[in-house]
C-alpha cells in the first residue's frame, strides 16, 4: 500500500471539525438527567414488559442488597474508613514473569454523595461516598512485544466522618 | 509503571473523541445538527453502560446504530436520505477544519467515494482503526475493511493528485 502513502498524508492532514460547545453541555444535561426522565416519561412505542429483563433486574438487585447487608454489619470492617472496595487485580501483575505493567487507566463514571449514615458499632455520623470507576491494566511481555490488557468495573464507598460542630 | 493516565472525568474523554465521532455520524446523517445528536444519544447510551471507553469499535457501532435509528424515527427524513444515498452516494459534506483549495479539491473527492468505502476511510484515517476494530465495528471481516479501504484510496488518486 507504499503507492498510497502521500494520498495517505494529505488526508491525515485534514482535521475534522470541532463539534459545537454546546454538544458537550448537552450531553452533560443528558448525563444527569437521563435516569430521571426514563422514569417520568413513558414512551409507548417502547413501553413493553421485557420479563427477562425484568427478572435479571431483580436478581441483580437482591444480589446487591445481600452486599450492601454484608457490608454494613457491625463488624470491624465498619470502623473503617474505607468501607468496601472490589478487588483490585493489580496484585496479580507480578504474578506474569516476563510481562511489564505499562499503563493504567481509571475512568469514574459517577461519584455519589449518599448522604450521613450512622454505621452500626460508631457514635459518629459518617458521609457515604460511593465512587464507581473502570480501570484497564495493560502489560507488554519485553521478549515478543506482545500485550495484555485487562479491564473491570470497580466500586468503592468511602465513609468520611463528619464533625458535629 | 510508565504512562499512568488518569481520566477523571467523562468531559476529557469526551473531548478527545467527538471530532471522529461527529465526522463518523455525519456518513449517515446530513447535518452537523443531527450528526451531534447522534453522538450524544450513543455517546450517553454507552457511558450510563459502563462500557469500556478503549472498546473504541463498541462505541463507533453504537453510533452507527443511533445514526439508523434516527434515520428509522423520522419517516420523513428516512425517505429523504434514502432518496440522497439513492441519486449519487453523496450524502456527507465532511467538515474538516481549516480546508485549503488544494485540501477541497481532496474533500470534494471523498463526497463521491461510495459510502461503504468512506465509512472504512473516516475510521482508518481520523479516528486511527485498525482493520481488525474497523470490521468488529461495521460487522464486516477484516479483509472486507482492508478491500474496501484500498478502493477508497484508489478511488480518490484517480481524481486527487497530491501537489
Amino acid at each position: 500500500m507504499s503507492d498510497f502513502s502521500e494520498l495517505e498524508s494529505e488526508l491525515k492532514k485534514l482535521r475534522p471539525a470541532k463539534p459545537s460547545g454546546e454538544l458537550i453541555a448537552r450531553v452533560e444535561s443528558a448525563l444527569e438527567n437521563a435516569g430521571e426522565i426514563a422514569h417520568k416519561v413513558v414512551a409507548p412505542e417502547r413501553f413493553r414488559i421485557n420479563w427477562f429483563g425484568l427478572g435479571l433486574g431483580l436478581a441483580a438487585a437482591a444480589t446487591f442488597l445481600i452486599f450492601v447487608r454484608v457490608d454494613f454489619r457491625p463488624t470491624d470492617k465498619t470502623k473503617q474508613t474505607l468501607a468496601s472496595v472490589t478487588p483490585s487485580s493489580q496484585q496479580r501483575a507480578a504474578e506474569l514473569p516476563n510481562y511489564q505493567a505499562t499503563g493504567l487507566t481509571q475512568v469514574v463514571y459517577s461519584k455519589r454523595d449518599e448522604g450521613l449514615v450512622f454505621s452500626p458499632g460508631t457514635d459518629a455520623p459518617a458521609r457515604r461516598v460511593r465512587t464507581a470507576r473502570r480501570e484497564t491494566l495493560q502489560w507488554r511481555d519485553l521478549r515478543t512485544g506482545a500485550r495484555l490488557a485487562v479491564s473491570y468495573p470497580t466500586e468503592e464507598t468511602r465513609l468520611i466522618p463528619v464533625s458535629g460542630q | 509503571m510508565e504512562n499512568v493516565g488518569t481520566h477523571e472525568d467523562w468531559k476529557v474523554c469526551f473531548s478527545e473523541l467527538a471530532p471522529g465521532l461527529v465526522l463518523f455520524a455525519r456518513q449517515w446523517v446530513k447535518s452537523a445538527a443531527d450528526a451531534e445528536d447522534v453522538v450524544q444519544e450513543a455517546f450517553v447510551r454507552f457511558w450510563r453502560r459502563n462500557l469500556s471507553i478503549n472498546n473504541r469499535a463498541l462505541l463507533y457501532s453504537a453510533v452507527r446504530s443511533a445514526a439508523l435509528d434516527l434515520i428509522r424515527r423520522d419517516n420523513r427524513r428516512a425517505r429523504r436520505e434514502v432518496e440522497v444515498f439513492g441519486e449519487a452516494e453523496r450524502t456527507v459534506q465532511p467538515q474538516f477544519e481549516q480546508v485549503d483549495d488544494s485540501q477541497r479539491e481532496l474533500v470534494a473527492a471523498l463526497d463521491h467515494l461510495p459510502r461503504d468505502q468512506r465509512e472504512v476511510l473516516v475510521m482508518k484515517i481520523w479516528n486511527e482503526f485498525t482493520f481488525a476494530e474497523i470490521g468488529e465495528a461495521l460487522a464486516i471481516s477484516q479483509n472486507t475493511a482492508a478491500s474496501r479501504y484500498r478502493y477508497a484510496l484508489a478511488a480518490l488518486k484517480k481524481t486527487f493528485q497530491p501537489q
